[in-house]
Parts: C-alpha cells; structure tokens; sequence
C-alpha cells in the first residue's frame, strides 16, 4: 500500500485547490512517480466543494481508485463527501486553529497542522496550501526537494522572494508533523525513482498534437471542458506563425475556422456540449465544400446545458448523425492522453486528405487528468504531415477543364478532388453548400447530384482501404470474455484487467478509437462467448453502433452519473455483467 | 498580380438568374471593376457570399470563392484573411443574411476591424424566399409575413456599425455605377473594414423603395461637403431620419486593422512537413 497511494485536497472553489493539486502531482512526477489525477468540481450536495485527488504508485496509474490515503481537508464537507473512500489507515491533515472542529471517526488518523499560522510565520496566510504540502511529505516521507522544485517551477516567474517564502512553508509544516506527530504506523515512505516524466491532460495533449501537426489557426467559443485547448493555444500558436481567435459564439467560430481552410491552413475548432449543437448548421457546409477542418468535440454531460463539468460519452449519435441531409466525415476518438496527441495529428492528416470534416471526439474525464508519462511518449519524430491532394501552381494546369477552368470538385476514382489555394494561378474556383457540379457552380442536374454525392462517400470507402483503421488490444487476446469501449475508459479497463485476474476472471478488452469508419469487429464478437459494451451514457450509443454492425445482441455497462469509471467499480460490473444473460 | 487584368475577368461563364432588372446587377459590376481598379486579380481575391439572391453573387463572379450557409459570410471571410494576410477578401451578402440571422457577426467584424471588404445588397425585402420583411423593412412595408407591416423600427445598419466602433461605413446605389464603383473602391483600399450598404432594389417583391425611389431621394454627401474623417459629422449623418445618403460617411484615418493589432502577418498555408524542429521543447514544458 505504500507504493500506491491516494492523496487529495478539498475545499471551497477559490480556496486554491486546483493549483496546490497541481504542485503536488508535479513534485510527484519530477520524483519520477507516475500520476494520474482527477478533480471534483461540483459534488451531490449544492456549494463550492471542490477537490483535487492524485494517484501516484512507481508502477503505471491509469485510473481512480476507491481508496482516499491522505486526504487535506480544508472544510468539514471535504471530510464528510470523502467517507466512503477514507479507511482506518487514512490520514487527515486539517486546521484546528480554524473555527470549524474537524470531525474526524476515530479509526483514521487526524493530523492538526496549524496551516495558517504556519503560514503567516513564512510570510503570509495564502500559503497554507503549501504548509499542507510539507505535512503530506512528513507523512509520506516523500523528499521535500521534489516539492522544492515544484513550487520553483511554479512561482519561479514571481521571484525568489516568493519561491523561498514557499519552501519555508512548506519546511514549517513539514517540521510540525516532524515533531508532534508519530506516523511511522501508517508506514508511508514514498519511494523514487529516476525516471523522468511529463505530466499532462488529455486538452493539452490535443493542443500540443495541434501544434506538431502544423495547426496555424484556432477559433472557438469559451466552454468547460473545451476552453483548456484554446488556452493552451493562446500564447503557444503563435510562436508558429498562427493565431488564435476568440470568436462571438460557436456559429462564428467553425465558419472562421472553415475561413481559415479555404485559405489553405491547418485549421480546428473545439467545444462541447451546447456548442457542437450550435456548430452542427455548418457539419454540411465542410463536407460539401470539401474544405478540411478538424472538429473536437470534449463530451460532458448533456442534453441542454446538463452538467457542465461532469462526464459522459453521450455525444457519438452527434458526431455519426449530426447535420441535416448525408454527410461524410470521419470520427476519430482518442482512448488516452497520449493518444489525444497522436489522434489529433492523425485528424488533420485525414481532413486535408480525404477533404473533409473530422470530428476528435474526447470527453471531459480525459480532459482533466493529468497523467504522467514517458515524453517519448510524445515522440515529435514520428509526426508526419500529410497535405494530402493540394496542388500548387504546376499541377494546377492538369485539373483545369477545356475552358481552363479548374475542376475543384473533379470526380474522381478515389472521391477526392485537387485542391487549391488561394494564389494559386488559375486555381481560383467557387465552392459552396450548395448541389454544384465539378468546377463548383450551382446544379440541380440529376446525374451530376448522384456523381458528386458518390465521390463524396467515396471518400469513405477509399479511406476504408488506405488508413489503418485498427484497435487497440489488452488482457488475454484467447479470453472467452470480450470487453468493447471507447474514449477514456480505456485505462479504468486496462487497470480493471488486473483485479479480474485475481478473480480468475479472463478479459480481452478492445479499445476502439475509431468511431468512423471504425474496425469491424464481427470475427471478435462472433469469436468470444461474452460481449460487453462499456461506456458513460445511458443509452449505450456505441452498443447500438455495434449491434448494428454484427447483427448480434451485445451485453451493455453504462455509467452516467457524471463520474468516470474506477478501475475496481469497473472490474466488478464486469464480473456480474458476464453471469447476466445475453439480452433477447 | 498582372497590370493587364479587366474587370471581365473576375466574371463567370455562369448567366445570372436574377429578375431581369434587379439591382444586383449593377452591384456586382460595380464590386468586379472596384476590386480590378485596385490591383488585384481573380487568383489572389476571395470572395465569400452570403444566402439570399444577393448571396448567388459569388457563383457570377470568378475567384477564390466560398458559398457559405445563411449569415455566416463574414466569419467565414474573417477566416480566410486570418490565413492569408496577403489575399484580398471580400465579403457580400443581403440585408436579411447581414443584418438578421447575421446581425451578431456583423457587431463582432465591425469591431474587429479585419482588413476586408464588407458589401450588403439592401433591397429591404427578402428576395429569394419570395417577399417576406426584412430587418430594414419598413415598419409599415406590407409582406407576406406581415400584412400590416413589421410594425418595428427598421434596423439602421450604419448606426450600428458606427457604434461597434467601423472604422469605415459607406452606402451606395447600385444604379449610380460610377459612385458605386467609386464607394467599394475605397472600402477595399481602407485599412481595416470596410463598410458598404448598397440600395440594391428587387422589382419582384419590393415596390416601395425602388429606384425612382432612390433616384429621386439620395443626397450625395460630396455634394454636401461631408467631412468623413469627423467622428460627429458622421454620426449626424448615419442618424439623420429625414435623408438617405450615398458617399463614405466615415473614415477613421488611424484605423489600425486586426491582422497589425494582433501581428497576424504570415501565410498560415505555408507548413512544414513533419513537426518543427524543437517541438520536443513543448512536452518539456510538461516536466
Ligand atoms: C438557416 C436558414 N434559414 C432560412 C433560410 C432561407 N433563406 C434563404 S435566403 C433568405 C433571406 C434572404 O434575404 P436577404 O439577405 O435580404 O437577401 P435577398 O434574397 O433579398 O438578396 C432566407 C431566410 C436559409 N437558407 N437558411
Ligand atoms: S427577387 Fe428581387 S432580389 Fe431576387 S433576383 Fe429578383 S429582383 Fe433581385
């Protein structure tokens, strides 16, 4: 249990939480321990109770646990909400001088560390976080240099005042548990290592894999959880020659960001909920025009303004059937924070061509936490750009037609056209939402309707050939039990595998980041005797897509309480899924 | 860019479909010769166009073109300058496509004040829905939808752009071809947005305000000794109930355009192959 250890602070919205959080998963991280954190934003009860929680273990986390280790109350609630994850073993570090008198159950070890007066002796009360900070190493006999550098790294820009101020805050509440308080019983000594590692979410992965992948422009609409992206953009882009916009709403936004295309960059906008809605009006447009354009959904919990920060999958219906009249696209669907990276180089690779929209559907868990991770992970060498059919002055001349007008939607065998760009001699071409025929122009003629409705699909089908449409594999690949999900239960999974096998339980799970096209999985169902869908909706979206697909029932396990699933909770549904009957 | 370029090139082999008589005819021409008088050519213009029968402007003419969906023309536009600094972008649409469903873009472009064109063809009326009222309709215009009248104040289209803060707001005719031509020519040539209502009238659907109409009423402010570089004479003029006017009503001379304020300067088409060299330093910043 030492190795594995469940930490989290919580408190009222504004007490800090978030970036205190932070500073200790970065400390954690540089330790070379791996982290996987998550947050409470809003809670069952009504109010401002917010949480940071980490998982750090030298072995790889991808997932929450039941388990709460060491827990920083900074109000009663944050006690009173944790219950059910505190065991006897479980650590309390509060307050006493504060007005609240901590109740705490008997059985868990309450550690009263004067915060604010510690802090006010290193140089002024915002700091109890940080006193905090030093008593959770004391109790972990985790090395207190590891934070040392984490609050560098953190307020390193402020000063060294302020940095020194820290680390004396830090010493201070170290030092209190040091001396009036012995732990050794609760027989903590974080180990470390001499990894290195990064530490980031899955909207900075995508952010990041937006930059390696050439994306110039950005326009979009602030929304939890989406903003992140746009933040990370904000600032970062720019160094690269490109821009981020901030637009009037999401209408605007997907139009700029379409604008931005045609004008021949890498372009993307990102929303959620509310705001995809608002973009589906222009889903057709981008398919139509054939412009590339590469559209994120980060899913929260729907419909209407449902629970902004809280998570679901409950979009893929969305992004398969979205817009009026018929429309190809691709959906593209990252299963884990490395894979929002590589996913969103992929997209706009696949956008530029094929010429056409691609959603990277993510959800608001992957999002959030922040993971550790080797950065190799994110290997920029392995990047590669792929501009697809764009035709520059020379080549122009092969699409023009007798006229010398140049055919911009050509139809042709593989159903993608050339495509050019504004400067581009005798490359200038009208394309529009309307029916229109091969030079762009307005038509209601039958059979060039069905030949560019054909050569659009086409795109599909030739896309279905040439691109590796695969999944991704874990447990036992000869399992008689078969696991099928999407987005980011894949590491709850991955972790789940482990207590199923202390259950004598085999599993072969199948993480599928494609949702369009995506992998037929008929040899693997019909192979398995068991089939279980998993995913955070109600309805069970992705069980619908492939039952349809194989034409046979498939068992479902649905989580939509607004909570990702934990590793544990996951392995036992499973368990009691498999015993279940198959539905008639 | 060639020297020799006429404003025939920027026509389409495509025939109009508008009535014979409608005042986009005389918009268009007057917006293909502007932009050949100001350089430019169809290989470095984008033209982005709006829905209605105003918005079929873009399949008439030939350029870098897009046809969007209804009132999203001038994101779309903004897009495209973004991207590309270096091409001319011009943005047309109707009164109900700009100033209705797209009334919210229009605040937002005005204030943005991107280096492109803006060009409403107002016949007060929708057009290709066949005659229903328009947000400057007047409010006694009798239509399909409103037997009695809208019953509400037309939206004043320069007033709102002179309170989102344009930096160049102008109205043309589409009958007085020279002025028109004149008026788009020097929205183009503005830094910044600039600003074109044009009385463009439909002889299907709107019989009030007609050419005869505007022939008749228009004042041209250069024959009025308008100052349009004076922030007060121009609000005097855009609010002016009594008069409608063609000419520029303002002109903001320091006018600094979004792509300077936010240095927007490069060809964002241009990207490399694979990921730039030191773009390992952005997982580092993660350690
Ligand atoms: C979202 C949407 N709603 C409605 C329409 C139908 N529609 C087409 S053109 C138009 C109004 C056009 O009016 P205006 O912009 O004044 O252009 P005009 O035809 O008069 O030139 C409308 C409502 C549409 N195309 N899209
Ligand atoms: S309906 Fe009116 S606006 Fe449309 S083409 Fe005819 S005259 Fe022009």
């Amino acid at each position: 249990m030492a190795e594995d250890l469940n930490w989290a602070i919580g408190g009222e919205a504004g007490d800090g939480i978030d970036s205190t959080g932070k500073i200790f998963a970065q400390a954690l991280s540089r330790a070379g321990r791996h982290v996987f954190t998550s947050k409470d934003f809003a809670s069952r009860i009504r109010g401002g109770y917010t949480a940071y929680k980490i998982r750090t273990s030298v072995e790889d986390v991808q997932s929450v646990v039941d388990r709460l280790d060491i827990l920083v109350a900074l109000t009663q609630r944050t006690i009173d909400e944790n219950l059910d994850e505190l065991h006897e073993g479980s650590a309390i570090i509060y307050d006493g001088e504060r007005s609240w008198e901590a109740e705490i159950p008997d059985e868990m070890t309450a550690v009263d560390v004067p915060l604010k007066s510690l802090a006010e002796d290193a140089g002024g009360a915002i700091m109890r976080n940080i006193v905090a900070l030093g008593a959770a190493c004391e109790i972990t006999g985790f090395d207190v240099e590891y934070l040392d550098e984490a609050l560098e790294k953190r307020f390193g820009g402020k000063g060294s005042k302020i940095v020194e101020n820290n680390k004396e805050a830090a010493r201070l509440g170290q030092e209190h548990v040091e001396e009036n308080y012995d732990l050794d019983h609760l027989g903590y000594n974080l180990e470390t290592t001499d990894e290195d590692y990064v530490l980031l979410n899955g909207n900075e992965a995508i952010g990041m894999g937006a930059l390696a992948a050439g994306c110039r422009f950005y326009a979009g609409y602030p929304i939890t959880p989406a903003t992140t992206i746009m933040e990370y953009l904000t600032g970062r882009i720019e160094d690269y020659g490109g821009h981020v916009v901030q637009a009037e709403d999401e209408l605007s936004a997907i139009n700029m960001a379409l604008g931005a295309a045609r004008g021949g960059a890498r372009a993307m906008t990102a929303t959620s909920g509310a705001g995809i809605d608002l973009m589906t009006e222009t889903f057709g447009l981008v398919a139509t025009s054939e412009t590339p354009l590469v559209i994120t959904d980060v899913q929260r919990s729907g419909p209407s303004t449902g629970m902004p920060t809280k998570q679901e999958q409950g979009d893929l219906n969305m992004a398969l059937y979205g817009g009026h009249g018929e429309v190809p696209r691709f959906i593209v669907a990252p299963t884990s924070i490395t894979e929002c990276f590589w996913k969103t180089v992929e997209a706009f690779n696949l956008a530029e061509k094929y010429q056409t929209p691609v959603f990277l559907v993510s959800d608001l868990a992957m999002s959030v936490t922040e993971q550790t991770f080797p950065p190799e992970a994110f290997d920029m060498d392995e990047v590669e750009i792929d501009r697809g059919k764009l035709v520059d002055e020379d080549e122009v001349d092969e699409w023009l037609d007798a006229q010398g007008r140049f055919r911009a939607h050509a139809v042709t065998e593989d159903g993608v056209s050339p495509r050019s760009i504004p400067g581009a001699t005798d490359g200038a071409h009208m394309s529009t939402g309307l029916e229109h025929d091969e030079l762009g122009r307005r038509t209601e003629d039958e059979d060039e309707r069905v030949q560019q409705v054909d050569k659009r699909n086409r795109k599909v089908e030739t896309a279905k050939e040439q691109e590796d449409w695969d999944y991704r594999e874990f447990g036992d690949p000869d399992a008689d039990n078969l696991v099928i999900s999407w987005g980011s239960n894949e590491g709850a999974l991955v972790e789940a595998l482990g207590y199923l096998e202390e259950e004598d339980v085999d599993v072969r799970v199948i993480s599928v980041p494609y949702i369009f096209p995506r992998p037929d999985l008929g040899e693997e169902i019909e192979a398995a005797d068991d089939v279980v869908v998993v995913e955070c909706n109600a309805t069970g979206q992705f069980a619908d897509v492939i039952e349809h697909d194989v034409l046979t029932r498939v068992k479902r396990i649905n989580k939509y309480t607004g909570v990702r699933f934990k590793a544990d909770e996951l392995a036992e549904e499973i368990t009691d899924k498999l015993t279940e009957e198959v539905p008639a | 860019m060639s020297s020799d370029v006429r404003f025939t090139d920027f026509k389409s082999d495509k025939q109009p479909t508008w009535c014979p008589g409608c005042g986009d005819f005389g918009t268009m021409n007057g917006m293909m010769k502007a932009l050949a008088n100001t350089g430019n050519d169809p290989d470095n213009t984008f033209v982005v166009a709006g829905i209605g029968c105003s918005g079929k402007i873009g399949t008439y003419m030939h350029s870098y073109a897009l046809h969007g969906v209804h009132g999203r023309a001038l994101p779309v536009g903004t897009g495209v300058k973004m991207a590309r600094p270096d091409i001319e972008v011009m943005v047309a649409g109707g009164d109900g496509d700009g100033y209705s469903i797209g009334a919210g873009h229009f605040v937002h472009a005005v204030r943005r004040n991107v280096d492109m064109s803006y060009v409403v063809m107002d016949n007060r009326i929708y057009g290709l829905t066949k005659g229903q009222a328009s947000p400057t309709s007047r409010s006694d215009f009798e239509t399909s939808t409103t037997p009695e009248g809208p019953k509400q104040p037309p939206v004043n289209p320069l007033a709102l752009a002179l309170a989102s803060g344009a930096t160049f707001i102008a109205q043309s005719f589409a009958s007085d071809a020279l002025r028109h031509q004149e008026i788009v020519q020097e929205a183009i040539e503005h830094d910044g947005f600039g600003f074109v209502n044009v009385f463009s009238p439909c002889v299907t659907f709107n019989d009030v305000d007609t050419y005869d109409y505007f022939r008749d009423t228009l004042v041209d402010l250069e024959e009025e000794d308008h100052d349009p570089t004076d922030y007060e004479a121009a609000k005097q003029v855009v609010l002016d109930s009594e008069k409608e006017y063609q000419g520029v009503m303002y002109r903001d001379e320091t006018s600094v355009p979004y792509h300077e304020q936010h240095g927007v300067t490069e060809d964002m088409s241009d990207i490399p192959d694979e990921a730039p060299d030191d773009a390992m330093d952005l997982v580092r910043e993660f350690y």
